[in-house]
């Protein structure tokens, strides 16, 4: 049971990981990218392809790709998502559901129907452990969490304290007046996709570490992602990795009752999620309120 | 320093903004005065690119700026304190502040001289704008206007929801603006005030411009007939 929780909790940091970046564009761009997890399996194939003919370590290819996909990212928001925001809030749905068929079926056409993996390019990484209080704890999912954490913590930062990110805070909450503050929408939403390309990368990599790969993996890394960021909250990436963990608890409790549990389970804590959501008032979900209250009682008292 | 000519605005099929031509000079105070709906806002929001422009032409410093971004014309200089202030509400007045210096014009104005021309939000100053008052709201939005050292400021309603005292305060601290050059295009409603501070007045009336002269060439009682409709020229209009 505690061996099951830890675990989970190491495979919420790499849903987290996904979600981020989909939560993050949601965000600023209020736009819900489909092709978020074939773009994350690109990556996969990219920093596969870079670490095989160069012989380099995934963690040095990953570096490498990053700056591809930030690239990526900006002809993403320039040449599809901008023309599609124009025709409304469901036309960059429809065009990245197609830009994620798109991708799948070239990737498919370019590496077959092989499953890959970066695993083999670690060494013994890949199956070195920890063994923390009788707990076998793999050192590559710690790494995975790690890296989580400082891709969000670092956005984070960057959104609280630097002038880009209180740009793009300022375009996400009012596209209008920021532009009358003088704040370049276009470019802030140029930057905020490179930068949300650039997570995409880091959990490619991640997920091609982790496990394996093919060309139609990109439909469950977009779900895990959608559901991190519904039960988490895509309002606040803290709480988008918070959704990961929960996600991947729910999956293993899923896994626990039922050999075949373990996809269900994290849609079940979806829909409950989901559904609170829609029927409570949304503060219900933020710390603030529930301290906002006791205080209160407190002064009643 | 401004010119529109024969500008059009429209939304959907509703011109809300038909023909109309002006002329700014640098060192301008001007007050647009009408009733509800005769699209002053409409107007200043074109001016300042928050609306696109349907025909006419607009030019600032003698560069075409029809169509050009919001944010450009803000790096060109002209920058707009939108009707109902339009802060970032989940941002502290300090931030709100500094993302008015984003285009880094230079210029008289930083954040501390904000806070000595605004000394009510001194204390306020890590305050989530959303927290304000409206007094302390509309200073942010000024002073956030007044961060990119615009050479052409252009004020929506500033006196909208404020109490007497604080719309005095409001305009005691413009005073300064006044003194160091800035030109200012202004709505406001009260008619009394708006001769008092601005050196021309235009009055709009159903989109179209009905009069535009300088404050001490005309007074009280033709500003509000053009305001109603009973002046003279646009009778004629009518007709």
């Amino acid at each position: 049971m505690m061996n099951s929780l830890v675990q989970a909790i190491l495979l919420g940091g790499y849903y987290a990981l996904v979600a981020c970046g989909l939560a993050f564009m949601f965000q600023v761009m209020r736009i819900i990218n489909l092709a978020h997890g074939s773009l994350a399996i690109l990556s996969a194939y990219l920093v596969w392809e870079i670490t095989d003919a160069l012989a380099l370590s995934p963690f040095i290819s990953v570096l490498m790709i990053l700056p591809i996909m930030a690239i990526i990212g900006l002809l993403l928001q320039r040449v599809i998502l901008e023309r599609a925001t124009k025709g409304g809030e469901l036309l960059p749905v429809l065009t990245t559901f197609g830009l994620a068929i798109v991708i799948d079926n070239l990737l498919f056409q370019q590496f077959g129907a092989n499953t890959r993996s970066l695993s083999p390019y670690l060494g013994d990484l890949s199956w070195e452990s920890y063994e923390i209080f009788g707990l076998w704890i793999g050192k590559l999912p710690v790494i995975v969490l790690i890296t989580a954490i400082v891709v969000i913590g670092g956005l984070d930062l960057v959104l609280r304290f630097t002038p880009l990110g209180r740009q793009i805070r300022a375009t996400a909450f009012d596209p209008d007046t920021a532009g009358l503050v003088g704040i370049d929408a276009r470019k802030i939403a140029a930057i905020s996709a490179a930068i949300a390309m650039m997570t995409v990368a880091i959990s490619g990599t991640a997920l091609g570490l982790r496990g394996t790969f093919d060309a139609y993996a990109g439909g469950p890394q977009l779900l895990f992602a959608f559901e991190a960021t519904i039960i988490g909250g895509a309002s606040s990436l803290w709480g988008v990795f918070l959704g990961g963990i929960i996600l991947a608890i729910a999956q293993s409790i899923g896994a626990l009752i039922h050999p075949q549990g373990f996809l269900l389970g994290g849609h079940f804590m979806f829909l409950i999620f989901l559904f609170a959501r829609i029927y409570f008032n949304r503060d219900v979900f933020s710390l603030k309120h529930w301290f906002a209250k006791r205080n209160k009682g407190e002064n009643a008292a | 320093m401004l010119s529109v000519s024969n500008l059009d605005v429209r939304y959907g099929q509703f011109r809300a903004v038909q023909g109309v031509s002006m002329e700014i000079a640098k060192g301008d105070i001007v007050s647009l005065i009408g009733a509800n709906g005769a699209g002053k806002s409409t107007l200043l929001r074109a001016i300042a690119g928050a609306l696109p422009i349907h025909s006419g032409r607009l030019l600032f410093k003698q560069q075409e700026i029809t169509n050009t971004s919001s944010s450009r014309r803000v790096q060109q200089g002209l920058s707009l304190v939108p009707e109902g202030r339009r802060l970032f509400s989940d941002m502290t007045v300090e931030e709100n502040l500094l993302l008015g210096s984003t285009v880094k014009r230079s210029g008289d104005w930083n954040i501390e001289r904000i806070f000595s021309t605004f000394p009510n939000l001194v204390k306020r100053r890590h305050a989530e704008t959303g927290n304000l008052s409206g007094g302390e709201q509309q200073a942010t939005a000024i002073g956030r206007a007044l961060m990119s050292n615009p050479d052409f400021l252009i004020l929506d309603e500033v006196s909208l929801g404020l109490s007497p005292l604080v719309v005095d305060q409001v305009y005691d601290s413009m005073e300064s603006l006044k003194d160091a050059g800035t030109t200012i295009l202004l709505v406001e409603q009260d008619l009394e005030r708006a001769m008092r501070f601005s050196k021309r007045t235009i009055c709009m009336l159903e989109g179209r411009v009905v009069l535009d002269k300088l404050t001490s060439d005309t007074n009280k009682e033709e500003i509000t007939q053009a305001y109603f409709g009973l002046h003279p020229s646009s009778k004629q209009e009518a007709s």
